[in-house]
């Protein structure tokens, strides 16, 4: 395909495409994208096969690496702690997503309201997210112990509790949504904020016009507009979370017992803790085609754009 | 949502009460963003033992920086050693990604050759691929090259920014044909107007882009806990996490005071930049989370 600019720049030469001139043009041409390209083969494609290519083998670090064909894949449906961690992510990844999905839309409201002093707002609640996951790891286990935490503490003279947020198999899980709505929700909110402010202001308008007050206009003309972007908040916040692994690694190192064992958290511990390389990308192909079908949800409504 | 917008409405009984609560809210709000901060500070402003007190003090009763003398004299909690290697590394992975990434987002936007599209398609398709999938053949890759335990493990595998790619190949391609033509017929070769007409005229979406990789670049963890394992080559985020596990006792840990001491020392220099930048900062945020859109 001969696009505009080599029409325009080269008219005679195009008619003689074949000839030396115009590979050599193309070739400067091809300069421009080829440290790009290098890099890209290099740590991305090669990389991918690579991983498609290992999942069939026994390899690990030392010895030899002979081909097992589909046994990697088999030992993990038979894997107790495969499901574990599977359930584990799905749980968290649902339940972070819906979080920090529809959470976010009503701070962005309140937020895009004018009013004195919302950019201080605005600033302060983005800036858990410019930290790392780190930091926001060791604030929130030392804030949430069941013994020396200080939210116990004051939760303790409301009445309430000692609550193991982080020690209890089955509030572990929510505990870290929480942290991680409490650390992420900046950027969600900076999205619908960005949506908000290209839903023209005639449309609330013609609504006032028409008798609807607060609540109405936005359950019957904000959260509609945003529509399109909720779910591009959704499914690029369900893929991200698929991919946790900082939170179990930094807070509860997958425990109690495996009680937060996440897909990478375990895929972590197999290939560099018992140096099992080919059962570690087995798990890693596993997870992506789990991914995609939901990246091609996002293709499927993402690829819409916003109409007013 | 627009209550505050009419003036005529001001005295309405209603829209004062709802200010009221709106102001409540984003009050709590900002208090349950603040105070986990204080009390990362308030704890490594007081002993090891003071931080177990029950009932604890809210305000640290004698302030001592004594963790904070430990860690620049510690060996294994070196800090300002992470960061520096966090900054270098996060300066240079930036520099590299965004000069390969807008040359080749300039090739694929205004240049022509044999298989572009397919080029691109195949590219982007990578963009589905969760990134965990590369991790273990680059780590065997990296390590037979040797470069474990050094920076270029940590910089050259994120230089290729697909996203990067896509997003600034969007804001050249918008750029008007007619000016480009004008520029070429002054004489001016591909390369020159790379880099005197789409660089500057697109400083705003580089700038948003190396901001975005820059803080990707400084907060993340996965890959340099991987190929740094030598305490001194560590990141910040590496070396944090990896506290975490030598201290943690239970769902706490065994030196409070010295933890939320390295914390709160990792994250001030980030506190401080981020107050200075805060609306470029947003704005890259806004601009590259929507994709350019």
């Amino acid at each position: 395909m001969i696009g505009r600019l080599g029409r325009s720049l080269l008219p005679e030469r195009h008619s003689a495409s074949g000839t030396w001139r115009s590979w050599k043009w193309y070739l400067g041409n091809y300069i421009f994208i080829l440290p790009f390209m290098i890099l890209f083969c290099i740590f991305i494609l090669r990389p991918i096969l690579a991983s498609f290519q290992m999942s069939f083998f026994r390899w690990e670090i030392f010895g030899p690496k002979p081909f097992i064909g589909f046994e990697n894949y088999e030992e993990l449906l038979t894997d107790d702690l495969w499901w574990v961690a599977l359930r584990n992510t799905v749980y968290f990844a649902f339940l972070t997503s819906a979080l920090l999905t529809t959470i976010p839309i009503f701070i962005a409201i309140a937020l895009n309201m004018p009013f004195r002093g919302r950019n201080v707002f605005r600033t302060l609640f983005f800036f858990p997210y410019v930290l790392s996951a780190s930091v926001v790891g060791l604030v929130m286990r030392w804030l949430l112990g069941q013994q020396f935490g200080i939210v116990n503490h004051l939760l303790g003279s409301a009445g309430i509790g000692p609550i193991p947020f982080i020690a209890d198999s089955d509030l572990v899980i929510p505990s870290l949504s929480v942290i991680t709505l409490w650390w992420a929700f900046g950027f969600p909110m900076l999205i619908y904020l960005a949506g908000l402010s290209n839903i023209p202001q005639d449309i609330y308008e013609a609504a006032r016009i028409d008798g609807a007050r607060g609540w109405q206009m936005t359950r019957y003309i904000t959260i509609p507009l945003l529509r399109p972007i909720i779910l591009f908040v959704a499914v690029t916040q369900l893929i991200s979370h698929f991919q946790v692994f900082a939170q179990p690694y930094v807070i509860t190192n997958g425990g109690p017992a495996q009680d937060s064992f996440t897909v990478i958290f375990y895929m972590f511990r197999a290939a560099w803790t018992y140096f099992r390389m080919g059962f570690g990308t087995a798990m890693a192909v596993s997870l992506a085609v789990i991914i995609m079908a939901f990246t091609l949800l996002q293709f499927r409504f993402g690829g819409r754009r916003l109409e007013y | 949502m627009q209550v505050e917008a009419r003036p005529q409405e001001e005295t309405d009984i209603n829209v004062q009460i709802s200010r009221i609560a709106l102001y409540l809210l984003l009050t709590i709000l900002a208090f349950a963003i603040l105070f986990p901060f204080y009390w990362m500070v308030a704890t490594s402003l007081k002993t090891n033992p003071e931080a177990f007190y029950y009932p604890p003090d809210f305000i640290p009763p004698e302030p001592t920086l004594e963790h904070y003398h430990e860690i620049m004299t510690r060996g294994d909690i070196n800090v300002p050693r992470w960061g520096w290697n966090s900054l270098v590394i996060a300066v240079a992975t930036t520099a590299v990604t965004l000069f390969v990434t807008s040359l080749a987002a300039y090739g694929f936007a205004r240049l022509d050759f044999p298989f572009k599209n397919v080029i691109f398609i195949v590219v982007v398709f990578t963009l589905m691929i969760p990134s965990q999938i590369y991790m273990i053949p680059n780590y065997l890759l990296v390590r037979d090259l040797g470069w474990l335990d050094t920076y270029h493990a940590v910089i050259w595998p994120a230089a290729p920014n697909v996203f990067g790619l896509f997003l600034l190949r969007q804001f050249f391609s918008t750029f008007p044909r007619e000016l480009e033509e004008a520029a070429i017929v002054d004489g001016a070769s591909r390369l020159r107007i790379y880099w005197q007409i789409l660089i500057p005229v697109n400083r705003n979406a580089l700038i948003a882009l190396g901001i975005f990789v820059f803080l990707h670049s400084w907060n993340d963890l996965f890959w340099p806990l991987i190929v740094l394992s030598r305490v001194e080559n560590r990141t910040l985020p590496v070396g944090l996490a990896v506290l975490a596990g030598a201290y943690g006792a239970g769902d706490s840990f065994s030196e409070p005071a010295l933890i939320m001491a390295a914390s709160s020392m990792s994250s001030i220099p980030v506190l401080i930049v981020y107050v200075i930048f805060q609306r470029r900062i947003t704005q890259s945020f806004m601009l590259t989370g929507m994709g350019g859109r």
